[in-house]
């Protein structure tokens, strides 16, 4: 058990000092950020000069929609479905064969070393930004679920890349594919509008697909009320659905990864 | 008689860390086509096409000795050295390593070999090699006494010191090596696997990686590596194992190589007059340079040198004359091409 | 590189930047076609990124409500306009973003700057990206349905919006000059894209609900706008006053672009890169 303790923290701390290094390409965020967050003011303030409310958020609301999921996103995103796709296509996965670690278990410790570095460098200035620039009221409606959902949403988000990664064991020449797999999973997690704006029959289905649990559901159980398909649920269902949710995302992982090791070891060939 | 027979063969048999037997692979590969129809087609129907990378090698190998894998490109010596790491499953045969089954018991088994290869960098980029080890020991499970005497002699043995706590990429790639060649010891493996280990290296980062791979063999740690360059053959291997065409074509010491040319001089002769040198058994020629100078190959099983000096002699006079081994280099050619 | 021979480089001024414009493309489209069915997908995946802007405004209004002043057409038009625009711009002249970034890191600009030809042009020319044809295509259809569900454009306002839209894909040309004037000094900076699409958004909406003060920031002193939204008002015949001052500031633009990059050349092969 130390031992797997010491590889995470060993791993933890290569990654937050391999990313200390770009130092400067992290502080991007803290300008491209608050841009996008100004053309959503701006674009909401124009939808909603002349009526209260758009599909149940009133300007206010909207304008926290936006504002906390890139919060949330700067403490759960992660390259690990980049990384891994970089380690398989260039052959360096090799050498994680040839050592005594398990990749996801390495993987997962590197995404906490960069994330750390993140909530530092990410979080708290655009955290800091929102509250005094653009005067959010940024106090999630109850602490403790919360930083639960936002716990399983990082693990969420890990899975989900890293799953997107192993396909790079089929698909050698992908490039576009996984690109796409990324754009797909931002709509369908609420990035670019809230799920509820989606024509009812569409959001009936994002219920089910594991892309609402990365982002939209943290969000809402920071905002205090969940709704979809027209379902309002309690945030503890919600949140005890996301960990659901995370379960069976991690099975799919490792059945996914089972076979993608097979077809690099090449069994049965 | 018998009884001494079965001790000797017992101890030999303690000794042998590695065994292979009748190992084979076959890879299957598509042939997909360029034009958009053909790779339209061959979403649904691949044509497979398949390749024998091994067909039936059978080795031994003991504890420290020190074997170079030879053989051209796509012969089958990086397939062997993946099944031997367990990265890569046979088609078929038995290999045990150190008692394991490398690609059944794969995670138990790595924490005991070491490996690198080629340009596949375990170092992370960004930061200093020194905070790489330290992951490698987290990984390993190196007690920390242990760890610290370990990097102390490697770093003192490849002089590096100096070197460990600047960014990777600000390193040369001498520099690189020899800290790739750290992490991959610092667990005191007790086979090391290493695929093209000078490739690219100057003279100098040569020498010093060569030095320290003695070094490590000779405190007792089996070395198994794959190489093009016959600098690593002549200064390192005691043991060849040359592969063709997914069969093992020379399997025997250095010397043993040797032996094959042993027999065969190589001969640039200037003469004041132009001489012919056909017809005459025991002599080759490699090259005509002009009338007067030639390079030739003379097999002293069927000329003596000084057979050969006479008949020189009686058709006109040498100017000047150089004799010299045939080097390794011909030999692996010849051992290539068969 | 062996395509571009010293014949090429012969010609007069302005000749010889076409001329090696287009064999700059044609020299992409074969390399680029040996694998068809990666551009056709990759093109299709590019285009898919620019929808999402176009799938939010046909969302909010699909909702009940709108952008005060413009109706679901007029603004699809911009964002058409923005996706044509973009996609030219992108696929013509945006290689010398990463072409720049790519030789500094690698230590390979010295090559380009062994060519008898403008630094800057080599870079855009032998980075040209087809994959873009597929964000123009699209470009085209959705500001072809917008058009179709519009009052037909008089002649003026078609002249009006050519004008305009040569000065949007300036603009363009503009920021990607700086971006990889940039990348000399901030060597290995692949965020400086995230930064460009980002102030970029301000052009793909009318202009008319940004508060007074950005709205002057916008279009006249950084031309956000010209973009896509003043041609496409233009073309509307929306436009609002003020079209020509952004106008001039697009032409300063270009010209303070070209300063900024010589400049920025001049240090880093001074300093021996």
């Amino acid at each position: 058990m130390i031992k797997t303790f010491n590889v995470l923290k060993a791993t933890a701390f290569v990654t937050y000092k391999e990313w200390a290094a770009y130092r400067s390409h992290m502080l991007v965020s803290v300008f491209v950020g608050p841009i996008y967050f100004l053309v959503q003011y701006f674009i909401w303030s124009a939808v909603l000069k002349h009526q209260e409310t758009i599909n149940g958020f009133t300007l206010e609301q909207i304008l926290m929609y936006y504002g906390i999921t890139m919060l949330v996103n700067y403490c759960i995103m992660d390259f690990a479905g980049w990384n891994l796709q970089m380690l398989i296509h260039t052959g360096k996965f090799l050498t994680f064969m040839l050592r005594p670690v398990n990749h996801k278990y390495f993987a997962f410790s590197q995404k906490i070393g960069h994330r750390l570095l993140g909530f530092c460098l990410e979080f708290i200035p655009v955290y800091l930004l929102f509250c005094f620039v653009f005067r959010l009221n940024l106090v999630p409606d109850n602490f403790i679920w919360t930083l639960i959902s936002v716990i399983l949403g990082f693990v969420m988000m890990f899975l989900v890349n890293y799953t997107i990664g192993i396909t790079s064991f089929w698909l050698i020449r992908t490039g576009g594919i996984s690109r796409m797999f990324l754009l797909i999973r931002d709509i369908f997690a609420g990035v670019f509008i809230p799920l509820s704006f989606f024509p009812e029959t569409m959001q009936k289905i994002l219920f089910y697909l594991p892309f609402q649990y990365i982002s939209y559901v943290p969000v809402r159980v920071f905002l205090g009320s969940y709704e979809l398909a027209g379902k309002s649920y309690e945030i503890s269902y919600i949140v005890f659905l996301q960990f659901v949710a995370v379960i069976v995302m991690l099975l799919i992982s490792e059945v996914l990864w089972k076979l993608g090791i097979k077809k690099f070891s090449g069994v049965g060939a | 008689m018998a009884f001494n027979a079965e001790k000797i063969h017992q101890r030999r048999r303690i000794k042998v860390i590695i065994k292979v037997q009748n190992l084979k692979k076959t890879y299957k590969t598509y042939n997909r086509g360029n034009s958009f129809a053909e790779s339209v087609k061959s979403l649904f129907h691949r044509k497979v096409i398949n390749v024998n990378a091994l067909k039936g090698i059978d080795f031994t190998i003991e504890k420290g000795e020190l074997v170079a894998l030879l053989g051209p490109n796509g012969a089958g010596k990086s397939t062997a050295l993946k099944i031997l790491t367990g990265v890569l499953y046979p088609t078929s045969g038995d290999v045990s390593v150190m008692g394991y089954v490398p690609w059944k018991e794969r995670k138990k088994y790595v924490a005991h070999i070491g490996a690198v290869f080629g340009q596949k960098s375990q170092l992370i980029w960004d930061i200093p090699p020194l905070d790489s080890f330290c992951l490698n020991r987290a990984i390993y499970s190196i007690p920390n006494a242990d760890f610290k005497a370990n990097l102390d002699s490697m770093v003192e043995m490849l002089d590096v010191g100096s070197i460990i706590k600047k960014p990777t990429r600000q390193l040369s790639l001498g520099e690189r090596m020899k800290c790739e060649f750290i992490m991959a010891i610092l667990h005191k493996p007790k086979v090391v696997f290493l695929d093209e280990p000078t490739i690219g290296l100057d003279v100098i980062a040569k020498d010093s990686i060569r030095k320290f791979i003695q070094n490590m063999n000779s405190t007792g740690t089996t070395f198994i590596l794959t190489t093009h360059d016959l600098g690593d053959v002549e200064q390192l291997a005691k043991r060849v194992i040359v592969i063709n065409k997914g069969e093992i074509v020379f399997d025997d010491e250095l010397k043993g190589l040797r032996r094959h040319i042993e027999n065969r001089k190589i001969i640039r002769i200037t003469t004041r007059e132009p001489v012919s040198y056909f017809g005459e058994d025991g002599i080759t020629m490699i090259r005509q340079i002009s009338p007067y100078e030639a390079e030739l190959g003379l097999d002293v099983s069927k000329m003596k040198i000084n057979e050969f000096i006479n008949m020189i002699n009686m058709n006109g006079q040498i100017a000047d004359i150089s004799i010299r081994e045939v080097p390794i280099e011909e030999v692996i050619k010849e051992l290539y091409v068969k | 590189m062996e395509a571009w021979n010293k014949e090429v480089f012969r010609g007069g001024s302005m000749i010889r930047f076409v001329k090696l414009h287009i064999m700059g493309v044609k020299i992409a489209f074969a390399s680029r076609m040996v694998y068809r069915a990666d551009f056709l997908l990759s093109s299709f995946i590019t285009l898919l990124g620019d929808l999402i802007i176009p799938l939010i405004t046909f969302l909010i209004y699909t909702s009940g409500a709108s952008f005060p002043g413009w109706n679901i057409y007029e603004v699809l038009l911009i964002q058409g306009i923005f996706m044509i625009s973009r996609g030219i711009a992108n696929m013509f002249f945006f290689g010398t973003v990463w072409n720049t970034l790519s030789s500094v890191r690698e230590g390979t600009f010295d090559l380009i700057l062994l060519r008898p030809h403008s630094t800057l042009h080599m870079t855009m020319i032998t980075a040209i990206s087809c994959d873009d044809l597929g964000v123009i295509a699209g470009g085209i259809l959705i500001s072809g349905i917008a058009l179709y569900n519009l009052p037909a454009p008089g002649i003026i306002n078609i002249l009006g919006f050519i004008f305009f839209f040569i000065v949007s894909l300036m603009v363009l040309v503009s920021f990607a000059i700086i971006m990889s004037a940039t990348v000399f000094k901030w060597v290995g900076n692949s965020r400086v894209y995230e930064i460009f699409d980002a102030i970029t958004i301000f052009g793909q909406y009318p202009a008319t609900i940004f508060s007074k003060g950005f709205n002057i920031l916008v279009t006249w002193v950084i031309p956000i706008t010209m973009i896509a939204f003043i041609p496409a008002s233009v073309l509307l015949g929306k436009a609002a006053r003020g079209i020509y001052i952004a106008a001039l500031s697009s032409v300063v633009l270009f010209v303070m672009s070209l300063v900024i990059w010589h400049l920025m050349q001049k240090k880093y092969t001074s300093v021996g890169g």
